[in-house]
């Protein structure tokens, strides 16, 4: 095995998902069918038979090396300003930045709390915790999609892009950076990502194949190394295929599903207040459908999309016309 | 002599011949009330482009499954000479001309509709006042759902005389315009931006497509429209109903007046 490092940080202008074998684009293919005539499966009533295989994290130093190389100079210098890391879901990106600032002993900003949102005052949030150099680990969490929630978001990034606040790496789920270049539409300097996976890349987390399988993986994954690693522990397991979406999907399911990936898991209290069209108790059979067809998940009083499900969500937004991100 | 002249245009229809009509009718008539079946259901579980495509292809489809069973019958029953064509397309045309006029201009407007698309199925569509979305486009007539589902058939006839509004044209994009009346005593940038967020933040918009704002002063204050385009042009009503939900609480929450019309200024303003 290489111990080349295959992590690249790169401009998000740059990226580029790998190229689908055929063989994957037919899957792929029939998945998008499949997604879009569901049918009614029966489900094991085994609870336990029907969990999916544990989500396996990687390595995060060869990430944080990577890191290391793209931007040292730039934290050398000290020079005020921020960069951003679009993070696609479940890429791992912001555990591999924590494990970074841990390294460089460049502390994590705490989101303001929702009630926050609504205000300008960007002062009293730094005063708390103000540092030369820091990290936001998630940015999706500093804002909200409702009539008031883009208030602070809108004080607070002229300030970061004057570097008023310091010297800083803020990662960004692609979701939100999407909606975001959206709500504020000013060309953001210095956006950066990861490279889409590849084989070796792939290979370097363990995930060990032949070549081609592991190209089919990437490009399944859309480069996407924690998404591979999940294609690949459902693969490994006989007894599970990937979620589908159900039957009975309505525009109130992929509003649901849209709020959750654009915020990166919500509480049930805030996914009521961003959709005040849906009663709380559509709401609820709305969500539990989801549970139950393993779409998403309840962990920490929040729900997400799980990693499983994720292809199948993201591909059921596309065709409707959701505005979805650019991995 | 005159009877023998008419005799004479057609061939002698055998009882082989008469099997294979009927079997090309019995084909023809399966293959369309099938496509009128099975497109919509597929359909149905598509959105945007590809619906409206599928839509689409349903009397594209049946022109060309008329036109092939119209050439392979016409020469099983007919010379086809030049001679006997001008004949027969002659006494048929007077046949037209005094009984079944408006419906053959309609027979014949609805396979120019098929070409010129001034309507398609899906698409959102004001005929003579009456909107409402194309469900289904037959032979005759385009049959049309209001928003108060009500089905009302338009004959293609009105394709010649009437104007035809189309509000998506094939396209996925359907631009809904929500109207606003406020006092005229307020900040219009403050109520312009609040109506900017109200839009962004709608489940319904569509986020590749612009949002504005207009403001336009009246005798009764000011007029405020909100342009932007629903996901999917069947969301129009709510996405509107939302706009304007949301809209009058964040106005009223900002402390902004709405506007008291009185009849007579009320039956100016138009769309």
């Amino acid at each position: 095995m290489s111990s080349e490092n295959n992590w690249r940080i790169i401009r998000l202008a740059e990226f580029k998902r790998p190229d689908a074998p055929a063989s994957t684009r037919v899957q792929q293919l029939f998945q998008h069918i499949r997604n879009l005539f569901p049918r009614v499966e029966e489900r094991s009533d085994d609870e336990e038979q029907s969990d999916f295989p544990g989500y396996r994290e990687f390595d995060l130093k060869p990430g944080a090396d990577a890191l290391d190389v793209a931007f040292d100079e730039w934290r050398e210098d000290g020079d005020s300003g921020i960069k951003f890391l679009i993070s696609p879901p479940f890429s791992g990106t912001a555990n591999i930045v924590r494990e970074w600032a841990v390294r460089h002993q460049w502390p994590s900003l705490t989101a303001p709390k929702e009630e926050q949102f609504c205000g300008i005052d960007v002062e009293s949030w730094w005063r708390e915790q103000s540092a030369k150099q820091w990290i936001i680990d998630d940015f999706a969490k500093y804002w909200q999609r409702r009539t008031d929630g883009l208030t602070f978001i809108r004080a607070l990034l002229p300030k970061l892009l004057r570097g008023e606040l310091g010297q800083g790496l803020v990662v960004c789920d692609s979701w939100s950076f999407a909606f975001l270049q959206r709500a504020w539409p000013v060309n953001l300097p210095n956006v950066y990502c990861f490279a889409a996976a590849d084989e070796v890349l792939l290979r370097q987390v363990g995930i060990q194949a032949e070549d081609k399988k592991l190209k089919s993986l990437a490009a399944r994954a859309f480069g996407n190394v924690g998404l591979a690693l999940a294609l690949w522990a459902v693969e490994q397991d006989s007894e599970h295929q990937l979620p589908s979406m159900p039957p009975d999907c309505r525009d109130e399911t992929a509003f649901v599903l849209y709020t959750l990936l654009l915020h990166r898991g919500l509480a049930g209290e805030s996914l009521q207040r961003l959709l005040p069209i849906i009663t709380a108790d559509q709401l609820d059979v709305q969500l539990l459908q989801l549970q139950q067809a393993k779409l998403i998940s309840y962990e920490d009083n929040e729900w997400y999309v799980t990693v499983y499900g994720y292809l199948a969500v993201r591909d059921f937004l596309r065709s409707r016309g959701f505005f979805v991100d650019a991995f | 002599m005159e009877t023998d002249k008419i005799l004479g245009l057609f061939k002698t229809v055998t009882s082989d011949v008469v099997i294979e009509i009927a079997v090309v009718i019995a084909a023809s008539v399966a293959i369309i009330w099938l496509s009128q079946r099975l497109f919509p259901w597929i359909a149905e579980h598509l959105h945007g482009k590809q619906r409206l495509f599928v839509l689409a292809m349903i009397p594209t489809l049946r022109v060309i499954v008329f036109v092939l069973a119209t050439i392979w019958i016409v020469p099983m029953v007919i010379e086809t000479s030049m001679q006997n064509m001008v004949a027969i397309l002659g006494a048929a045309g007077l046949a037209i001309g005094f009984a079944m006029k408006d419906y053959v201009s309609s027979l014949v407007a609805g396979i120019v509709a098929v070409y010129e698309l001034p309507y398609r199925p899906g698409d959102w569509i004001e005929v003579n006042g009456t909107y409402g979305e194309v469900k289904h486009i037959g032979m005759r007539a385009v049959e049309i759902v209001t928003p108060d589902d009500t089905v009302v058939f338009i004959p293609h006839l009105k394709l010649w005389t009437e104007l035809i509004h189309n509000a998506n044209n094939g396209g996925a994009s359907l631009m809904c315009v929500t109207h606003f009346y406020l006092a005229p005593n307020h900040d219009p940038n403050l109520v312009r931006s609040i109506l900017e967020d109200v839009t962004l933040t709608s489940p319904y918009v569509k986020l590749q497509n612009p949002i504005s704002v207009s403001v336009r002063e009246q005798p009764w204050g000011t007029h405020y429209r909100i342009k932007a385009y629903p996901i999917d042009p069947r969301q129009q009503f709510q996405f509107i109903s939302d706009l304007t939900a949301r809209g009058k609480n964040c106005l009223r929450a900002a402390s902004i007046d709405f506007a008291n019309l009185s009849p007579e200024h009320a039956v100016q303003v138009t769309p």
